[in-house]
């Protein structure tokens, strides 16, 4: 049987983050000004949590 | 299937996509960095004269005086098309020997958008594609080989998103048992290579994907340009067909940019080929507007305007698949949303290398343990063979 949440386990985090990714690329593209800092904001998440979890990494 | 082979089936898809691609994708990650920042590293290698300081709202000079200028410096060469920056003041003029020579001979006229005067007369283009720069994006985008090499690279970077997608298939299996974000880091360093190749290639996924389907979109470009060309440039050019010669004097520019300008309401006249370029034809100006918000001023209108008369003769909409080449710019470049996107870009581009380097890192060290396996067995082979011998 499968565990409930077990997909949400493992899906949860790249499903937001790419969900983030697809944000900040068109809100760049699609506005300018807050929508830019929020495109900033939004494409940093990702690479932020790649470089912390390759520095500070769950053994 | 069954699960297991349905996995074998996948990791098979994911190993040999990616094997193939690996280098191609390295040379056009490692290239693809100082592209991102062309405009600012091109600013700094330019050797021509500074822009005049005016005040604010000074007029730009005519078209027609700065031609005029380009044709007094190169009286035997012909115009192929003008591009009328509007992120820096500048006009830029390219000229060659003739509308039939190769694209290696045109060279570039640069004018301050101003004063219109020269600011820079460039070498040939068979000398700027061996700058720094011109090299970069030789190795990014053809290596040299125009449409051969762009169909080939295009090819890799379909292979990229092929790898991408079973990556993500393969991510499922591989980290089930896992939380989120472990690197076992003690007990080898193919493990913690492993998790890190994961752990990367999740992160990056979603922008990795848009960058590479854009990238194959934009290999695209010449076909792409060269279908429109064949239908709906053709059909404009039907009537021109029987025997009318194309007009021996020009009609100024600047009034065929006007006539452009008030043809697409609200766009912004950008560059225009001249009559006889390849991609004008021989009786028109092909005069390309840009739209005025963030997302239309990445798609351009042509506007076709009679050389002869300078009444314009029609505004070509582009199709979807030109509208498709033309989105895929800035998705692919980064270069839409100021300084701090160009390096996210730089930094996504990055990580992508460290996944790369680390997915082939991978298949070397699981080689050298195969080996390693054989090697074993060879030598407990080895005692028993030479019993047998004795």
């Amino acid at each position: 049987m499968a565990q409930p949440y077990a997909g949400l386990r493992l899906w949860g985090i790249p499903a937001i983050l790419g969900v983030l990714t697809c944000f900040g690329l068109l809100a760049a593209l699609l506005g300018t000004g807050i929508w830019h800092l929020m495109a900033w904001a939004a494409l940093a998440v990702p690479l932020i949590v790649g470089v912390w979890f390759w520095l500070f990494p769950r053994r | 299937m069954t699960a297991a082979s349905s996995l074998k089936t996948w990791y098979w898809v994911h190993k040999w996509s990616s094997l193939v691609c690996t280098l191609f994708l390295l040379v056009i990650c490692i290239t693809g960095l100082p592209l991102v920042f062309h405009e600012e590293i091109e600013g700094w290698l330019d050797d021509g004269k500074p822009y005049a300081v005016v005040p604010e709202g000074t007029p730009r000079a005519g078209v027609d005086g700065i031609l005029e200028k380009a044709r007094a410096v190169y009286p035997n060469d012909v115009i192929e098309f003008v591009f009328m920056d509007d992120a820096e003041p500048q006009v830029l003029v390219g000229m060659s020997p003739s509308h039939e020579a190769d694209f290696d001979t045109n060279h570039f006229l640069k004018f301050d958008a101003h004063t219109g005067d020269l600011l820079k007369d460039g070498g040939p283009q068979s000398e700027e594609k061996l700058s720094f720069m011109g090299i970069m994006l030789a190795l990014h985008v053809d290596w040299f080989t125009g449409l051969p090499g762009e169909l080939f690279m295009g090819l890799m970077g379909l292979l990229f998103v092929v790898a991408i997608v079973s990556g993500v298939v393969l991510y499922g299996p591989f980290m089930k048992k896992l939380p989120f974000g472990t690197v076992r880091t003690e007990r080898s360093a193919r493990l913690k290579w492993l998790d890190l190749h994961n752990l990367l290639g999740i992160v990056t996924l979603s922008w990795a994907l848009v960058v590479g389907l854009t990238g194959v979109i934009n290999e695209l470009a010449t076909p792409l340009f060269g279908l429109w060309q064949a239908t709906d440039v053709a059909r404009i050019m039907a009537p021109y067909k029987d025997g009318k010669q194309p007009p021996s004097s020009f009609t100024s520019a600047d009034a065929a940019i006007a006539a452009a300008g008030k043809a697409v309401p609200g766009n912004e006249v950008i560059s225009f080929n001249f009559p006889g370029n390849r991609f004008a034809t021989p009786h028109h100006y092909m005069i390309w507007t840009k739209g005025s918000t963030p997302l239309t001023s990445h798609l351009f209108t042509p506007v076709l305007v009679d050389a002869g008369t300078g009444a314009v003769t029609t505004v070509a909409h582009p199709p979807w698949y030109l509208n498709l080449l033309e989105l895929s710019r800035p998705l692919h470049f980064g270069d839409y949303g100021g300084m701090p996107l160009k390096v996210l870009w730089a930094l996504l581009d990055l990580l992508t290398i460290v996944v790369l380097g680390s997915g082939l890192y991978l298949w070397f060290a699981r080689r050298k343990a195969t080996d390693a396996r054989v090697a074993r067995l060879a030598r407990e082979l080895t005692p028993a063979l030479s019993s047998v011998r004795s």
